[in-house]
């Protein structure tokens, strides 16, 4: 409307983008009046025009195999810290509506993490970046690309004048090979700039352990399928491990209680992670114990070894004793395992947690080469980055340039340095010295806030790229749906940088299969991954290294109040922070504390006590001189002397879920990264904490809070009945024993029950394997369009996940076991929500499902307190509100159509996936045939790594879950109710060490 | 006690028929004093006064009511587990209180209790006023109140029953059942009074509505004998009722398979409590309206301390109910039951079992002090005690048994809301507000059945006289 005015502000780069000159309201004119008129008009029949042409036409021939109303599955990749999970993603109607795993990938094999499957919802999120914004004395005015690119191409030009000695680039770290083929046309183009890869959580330590071992920085691949004993040292290997779902899978299928010889897991960590939880043998221990007790293990398994093996391989150093070393547990883990590391020469298998340091993880590249493992249950590739500067390294050198004005042009990729980068690197104050920062990102956070331009970024879902999974094979990743606002994938500001011109599907099909035909690159996009692209394995030959000598004070079992070990660890549901907007995972219970929306620094129950620090209370934390107020939750379990506290959260510009400082929406949870320096990225060692004494409630779905002496009698009572465990050795001399464990009388039904039908729907899920992982309560909630309800209505226990995954802690405080019971509704036979429902709003269908009709629902809620298993979730207002208004057309486009919004008043439940068996029930029917075994599966099911659950017919008496429901360890939970539940759970076999039983068993 | 020569007559002689009405007692002299009350040209200030809070809190009630449908039933506390919370404990709450009236007007009188007639009207019509409350809180509970319609079994275009075998449906046949048969026979013993009203007005309007109301009666002796079978009939049909009501309440509860809920003890235990608790809210208000509106002199301190032997009765029977419990929880040996009576006792709860416990089962003990028993300010005092006790007795019943029951990962704690508290309150302004208007407007002791107890109606001997005993 009014024309740039190019003489206001003469000042170079806002020469064509200051603000606009406001129109005076009262100054009116005729003449002006009608300008804005016909402006209006044209704009307003421009806007039903906003999409290409070609793009929306309605299909006058139908394209092969597109049948409308049906979906489409493509398969895609998605990239975090550098390490591809590969995906099939459901697309209805050309919108993806669910992320699922490649059933294809060596590594992932349909299965996939709860943090990949909530990606869809970011694409459809109102905080994901919609348009560009450019910030001009602290206003922010919209922007479109018309007006940013001319621009940019002045600055790119003006710094291609001087070899792009003023321009800098922050990007994620990438395995991309199409980034990578541009980064080095990009450092032609500008070989003076810089190019720094930034991430929080980086696995530096890890490949400073591989160069240390072996010379050279290599991957370290666990093989756990060829393992009878897995030790897990600080590791994390089922959940925070690139690879956690195969590795997972594998350890599911050895931990077979049928098998002859059934894994066995020994963990030694911190704060149980799902290793620990599934561990036949777990040590809590401080991060930097784990050195010491390597040290200490090294030295038992040499003594006890009996043959000289290669001076390469002797220890370096003499072992440390005494202190925690010496304490009655950790003696009897250390020798028996050093034993059974012995026993079980080349099937064993020692694995190392990112954050440990370089030397623990060469040690276990040692030891593993002394045990014959290398080659045999653990393999290497070369790391196809190859060496990379640490990236706080390299992040804090930046802010040094920045500081000192060497920096004219910043352009960061995605990353979000102002809130994520180490507290004594103030990226954010040498932001402030930059002329020109351009932030592409997905979310206006707080560096795309602190930058002088931001520029949307395409989702995952809308962008071409590519990227390395752990085993090194390349992924691809193919949009699903245009961007559905103007935005740019970093591969393709990049290309706009170097001034290419091709399309972003070219560069990387030039990247990733260059001489491919057309059919070969047809088929890597359909299956997600180049063919045969994963490296071949290797096994490098460990050379001598020294150690360095253990710390008197990793010694020490209780260290004092001052000198407590804080871990700063990754979120298992945000990450780092860059989910935090992500209501889906800030509303899945964490695993461990089962608690939502925000987190807490961790207390062992003894250290809580010693320092006086109450469960859901506020404490101060203090590392040198900083300080951070945050909630305290008690964990059992936790290793004495050390406070973890979770990274990703207290955004202040994530979003509306997240929070939004400009907007008044709070923070969630507490800032880690303020405590977090260069040299305390993972851990700092001179903790002190001050209790407050201020009550702060924890929005946690199981809440301690309410558990008193009593309360916890109670449940001490009936848990052997509800979660059913015995120890391997019982199991085989009594493998019907868990079955018979509940004794009742004989059950007599007050009437007469239906025939059963010819297909009785029902599931298996096996304890044995459940590692905790949330990743069946996200499916469920993408499947199943559950709602989020927000932090305070979890405190109110009104939360709404359909699947959810109890946790229970058994055995003494101090070395407390962590079992998991997944519990969706259990579609009893006589179900005793079905017999109390005045309006029979609940009735059982022909197959056995305990259906829920929700339009005859009136909502009195009986059903749910009659409910056993309180599995049923009642709408205590309209949860669905925000998206039912007016201008959320884009949010809504995520549901899944063929599920039922649930409006407020209503009972809703877990159905078994019911849109998946009619749907492959009319798929069976259209051909002519009978389902098979397997066809039908429940999202839960399907994304579950492990297998742990199973759903299936169970009048087929072949069927995978028939034969489960058949098995000696299977038992019905409740069953003395006589409610006769359709799924059936496997009691979980323990597999401790005979001879260290008595301590651990 | 007012002297009396005649008042050293009392139940405990059985050779006496007990007085029954002190001070003056000829035929027309009652009618004077009910009817008085209700033809005064200006009720008493305190009558404004108190219809003023009540009629307030009547209108919170529909407010918070209006924010409950408009926003949905997450207003209140109730959560998961407990998805029941003050809604069904007041329910339970109010139809306790309702069961008074009907168990002194039928119960009593198919006994031949005279001593029930000069309470009886009122009682009666706490019933109906403490059914509205009661049955207001079934019908917004729900979370879609306009569908609610659909717990009756109307014909409809889904061609659908309501479930026949859920204990909420046989709630809704019992609780208005109960409404219905305790406003006929209220009504039908209103209507010789609402004659002598329609007798006695000024204006036309009053002489119009009262006539309207009192279906043309005109006192003959064919009436009187129609009259006295219909209310003998309807007495038959409410009697079972009022044993009926509360059991096919407490089966929301013992059909269920909540631990706490799923005993069988629960119907008679339920219907002793809410005797108990409708003669406690029959004293709680019969004490302050007979001196607020001079009626002493008809609902005599005699009858106060009937209604408190009957509250000393029923009380025992509940504390004998609460030990039963506990035995059978020990002694049925279910570990999930035992746990809920433990829990109830030693839990976060703990506060309300004990103060219920203090409130239902040791307070009336006072009772079995005739001093005590005759002092109104005791009595009071004890009523409010029994008010509170069989309130909290819901509360305990339903929170704390839902919030802990079998799987302790889903364990929770219900707190009320600002609106589940104003809701309450709001029901007690209902309450009031209806009972102030029916003291107002319509004759708050039966003045025909008094009449009958009076000395004068038997001038042969009758209540109050020695030649009285003689007569069956």
């Amino acid at each position: 409307m009014s024309p740039l005015n190019q003489n206001e502000h003469p000042d170079g780069a806002h020469a064509h983008f200051g603000p606009r000159p406001k129109d005076d309201a009262s100054g009116f004119s005729r003449r002006r009046m009608l300008q804005v008129m016909g402006a209006s008009l044209a704009l307003a029949s421009a806007s039903s025009c906003r999409w290409e042409a070609e793009e929306i036409l309605p299909f006058q021939k139908r394209p092969e195999g597109r049948i409308p109303g049906s979906t489409r599955r493509f398969a895609t990749a998605l990239e975090c810290g550098g390490f591809a999970s590969s995906l099939l993603v459901t697309s209805y109607d050309g919108r993806p509506i669910k992320i699922e795993g490649n059933p294809l990938h060596a590594l992932d094999r349909g299965a996939c993490s709860a943090r990949s499957q909530a990606a869809v919802l970011d694409l459809y999120d109102p905080d994901h970046s919609r348009g560009l914004v450019q910030k001009f004395e602290s206003v922010a005015y919209p922007r479109t690309w018309k007006e940013f690119d001319p621009f940019f191409a002045g600055v790119l030009a003006a710094q291609r004048a001087k070899g792009g000695a003023g321009l800098r680039v922050v990007a994620e770290p990438s395995s991309s090979a199409t980034l990578a083929a541009l980064r080095t046309r990009f450092a032609a183009a500008f070989p003076q700039a810089k190019w720094v890869a930034w991430e929080a959580i980086s696995r530096t330590s890890e490949l400073a352990g591989a160069r240390l071992a072996f010379g050279k920085p290599v991957r370290t691949l666990p093989r756990v399928e060829a393992a009878r004993t897995l030790v897990a040292l600080d590791c994390d290997l089922f959940g925070e491990h690139p690879a956690a779902l195969a590795n997972a899978r594998a350890f599911a299928k050895r931990h077979d209680p049928s098998l002859p010889d059934v894994l066995r897991v020994w963990a030694a960590e911190c704060t149980p992670t799902s290793v620990g939880a599934v561990a036949d043998h777990r040590l809590a221990l401080r991060v930097e114990q784990v050195l010491p007790l390597m040290l200490a293990l090294e030295q038992r398994v040499h003594a006890k070894l009996g043959v000289k093996v290669d001076a390469a391989l002797q220890p370096s150093s003499p072992a440390p004793s005494g202190g925690f070393l010496a304490a009655a547990d950790v003696a009897s883990f250390l020798d028996h395992l050093a034993d059974e590391l012995l026993q079980h020469r080349g099937e064993s298998l020692l694995v190392v947690g990112r954050r440990q340091p370089a030397a623990v993880h060469a040690l276990a590249h040692r030891l593993n080469a002394v045990l014959g493992n290398a080659g045999r249950t653990v393999v290497y590739v070369d790391e196809p980055e190859g060496d990379r500067p640490e990236p706080a390294t390299a992040l804090a050198e930046l802010v040094r340039e920045m500081d000192g004005g060497a920096v004219e042009c910043l352009v960061v990729l995605g990353t979000n340095p102002v809130y994520d980068a180490p507290a004594d690197v103030d990226f954010r104050r040498a932001l402030r010295k930059v002329p020109l920062s351009i932030h592409l990102g997905d979310y206006r956070h707080e560096t795309g806030r602190a930058c002088t331009w931001h520029l949307p970024r395409a989702h995952m879902l809308e962008s071409w790229g590519d990227a390395v999974s752990w085993d090194g094979a390349r992924c691809t990743t193919q949009p699903l749906i245009d961007p559905i606002f103007p935005r740019r994938t970093p591969l393709e500001l990049t290309a706009q940088m170097i001034g290419e011109v091709a399309t972003a599907r070219d560069l990387v099909r030039a990247a990733v299969s260059p001489n491919a035909s057309d059919a070969e690159w047809q088929r890597t996009l359909h299956d997600g991954f180049v063919a045969n692209s994963a490296p071949a394995t290797s096994v490098p030959v460990v050379a001598r290294f020294d150690v360095p000598g253990v710390q008197p004070r990793a010694l020490e079992v209780e260290p004092a109040n001052g000198k407590l070990e804080l871990v700063l660890a990754p979120d298992p549901r945000v990450y780092d922070g860059r989910s935090a907007n992500n209501s889906w995972l800030q509303e899945t219970p964490d695993s461990l504390t089962k608690m939502t929306w925000g987190n807490a620094a961790f207390f062992a129950p003894a250290t809580a006590k010693a320092l006086g620090v109450k469960d859901a209370t506020l404490v101060k934390l203090k590392v040198g001189a900083r300080e951070l107020e945050c909630a305290a939750c008690v964990v059992p379990g936790q290793a004495t002397g050390a406070v973890t506290l979770y990274l990703g959260y207290g955004r202040t510009a994530a979003g509306v879920v997240g929070g939004l400082e400009e907007e008044s929406v709070e923070t969630v949870g507490f800032d880690a990264y303020r405590l977090r320096t260069a040299a305390t990225l993972e851990t700092a060692l001179d903790l002190t904490v001050e209790a407050t004494g201020r009550a702060y409630p924890l929005a946690r779905t199981t809440d301690p809070a309410v558990e008193d002496a009593i309360g916890e009698k109670g449940r001490e009572e009936r848990l052997h009945e509800l979660l059913r465990e015995t120890t391997l050795a019982h199991h085989v001399a009594n493998p019907h024993g868990e079955a018979h464990e509940g004794h009742h009388p004989a059950l007599e039904s007050l009437w007469e029950h239906a025939e059963p039908g010819a297909v009785r729907w029902g599931m298996a899920i096996d304890l044995n394997s459940c590692i905790g992982c949330n990743a069946c309560a996200v499916a469920c909630q993408a499947e199943n369009n559950v709602p989020v309800v927000g932090r305070e209505q979890v405190m109110r226990g009104r939360e709404m996940a359909w699947i959810r995954i109890d946790r229970y802690f058994t055995g003494s405080e101090d070395a407390p076991k962590v079992r998991f019971q997944p519990l969706t509704c259990q579609h009893c036979e006589s179900a005793p929500c079905e017999q109390v429902c005045p309006v029979a709003a609940t009735t059982h269908s022909a197959e056995g499902l305990n259906d829920m009709v929700y339009n005859r629902c009136i909502g009195t809620r009986y059903c749910a307190n009659n409910c056993p298993f309180k599995v049923r979730r009642f709408n205590f207002f309209n949860y669905h509100k925000q998206v039912d208004a007016a201008g959320s057309e884009v949010q809504r486009m995520l549901y899944n159509p063929e599920v039922t919004i649930r409006h407020r008043g209503v009972m809703e439940k877990c159905t078994f996936c019911v849109q998946r068996i009619q749907a492959a029930k009319i798929r069976a029917k259209n051909e002519g045939r009978t389902l098979a075994d397997g066809e039908v599966v429940s999202a839960c099911a399907q994304t579950c790594p492990t297998e742990a659950i199973v759903f299936g017919d169970l009048a087929d008496p072949k069927s995978r879950v028939a034969r489960l429901h058949g098995e000696g360890r299977a038992y019905k939970m409740l069953a003395e109710l006589n409610i006769r539940p359709r799924t059936a759970y496997l009691a979980k076999v323990n597999n401790p060490n005979p001879a260290s039983s008595q301590h651990d068993g | 006690m007012t002297a009396n020569p005649t008042s050293a007559l009392h139940l405990d002689e059985p050779y006496a028929r007990p007085i029954l009405v002190d001070g003056d007692r000829d035929l027309a002299s009652v009618t004077r004093r009910v009817c008085g009350v209700v033809e005064a040209p200006k009720p008493p200030r305190a009558w404004y006064i108190a219809i003023t809070i009540t009629s307030a809190m009547t209108v919170m009630l529909f407010a918070m009511v209006a924010y409950l449908i408009v926003t949905g039933v997450g207003v209140w506390g109730n959560n998961s587990p407990a998805f029941w919370g003050w809604d069904i404990v007041n329910f339970v709450f109010w139809v306790g209180i309702a069961h008074a009236g009907t168990l002194i007007s039928a119960i009593l009188f198919l006994l031949r209790q005279k001593w029930r007639t000069s309470i009886n009207r009122a009682a009666e019509a706490m019933t109906l006023f403490a059914v509205c409350c009661a049955g207001l809180y079934p019908s917004i509970h729900v979370g879609r109140v306009w569908l609610a319609y659909w717990l009756f079994p109307l014909p409809n275009q889904m061609q659908m029953w309501p479930n026949f075998r859920s204990p909420l449906l046989w709630d809704v046949f019992a609780v208005s059942t109960y409404a219905t048969v305790s406003l006929l026979f209220w009504y039908m013993g209103l209507v010789p009074d609402l004659a002598t009203l329609r007798d006695r007005a000024t204006t036309k309007l009053r002489k119009g509505l009262y006539g309207f109301f009192a279906l043309g009666w005109c006192g003959s002796a064919r009436h009187w004998q129609r009259y006295e079978r219909a209310y003998l009939i309807l007495a038959a049909l409410a009697t079972p009722l009022v044993l009926s009501v509360h059991s096919v309440v407490s089966f929301d509860f013992a059909v269920s398979q909540v631990p706490g809920w799923h005993t069988t003890i629960f119907p008679p235990y339920f219907v002793a409590g809410a005797i108990f608790s409708g003669f406690g809210m029959v004293v709680t208000t019969m004490v302050p309206a007979r001196e607020l509106f001079g009626l002493k002199e008809l609902v005599t301190l005699k009858h106060l301390e009937n209604m408190n032997k009957v509250i000393l009765a029923t009380g025992s029977m509940v504390g004998l109910a609460y030990a039963t419990e506990f035995f059978i929880a020990w002694y049925g040996g279910n570990p999930y039951e035992r746990f809920v009576f433990l829990n109830r006792a030693l839990g976060p709860y703990w506060w309300a079992y004990w103060l219920m416990v203090f409130c239902n089962v040791v307070a009336p003990q006072f009772l079995w002090f005739k001093k005590i028993r005759t002092s109104l300010w005791a009595m009071f005092v004890i009523s409010i005690f029994v008010n509170i006790g069989m309130w909290l007795e819901r509360f305990v019943i339903v929170v704390t048994s839902l919030t802990r029951d079998y799987l302790p990962t889903s364990w929770g704690y219900f707190k009320p809301t600002a609106v589940d508290v104003c809701t309450f309150a709001g029901t007690f302004g209902l309450f009031l507000t209806l009972f102030l208007l029916f003291c107002r407007f319509l004759p708050m002791v039966a003045i025909a059945e008094v009449k009958t107890v009076l000395p004068a109606a038997h001038p042969h001997g009758g209540h109050g006289t020695k030649e009285g005993a003689h007569h069956g």
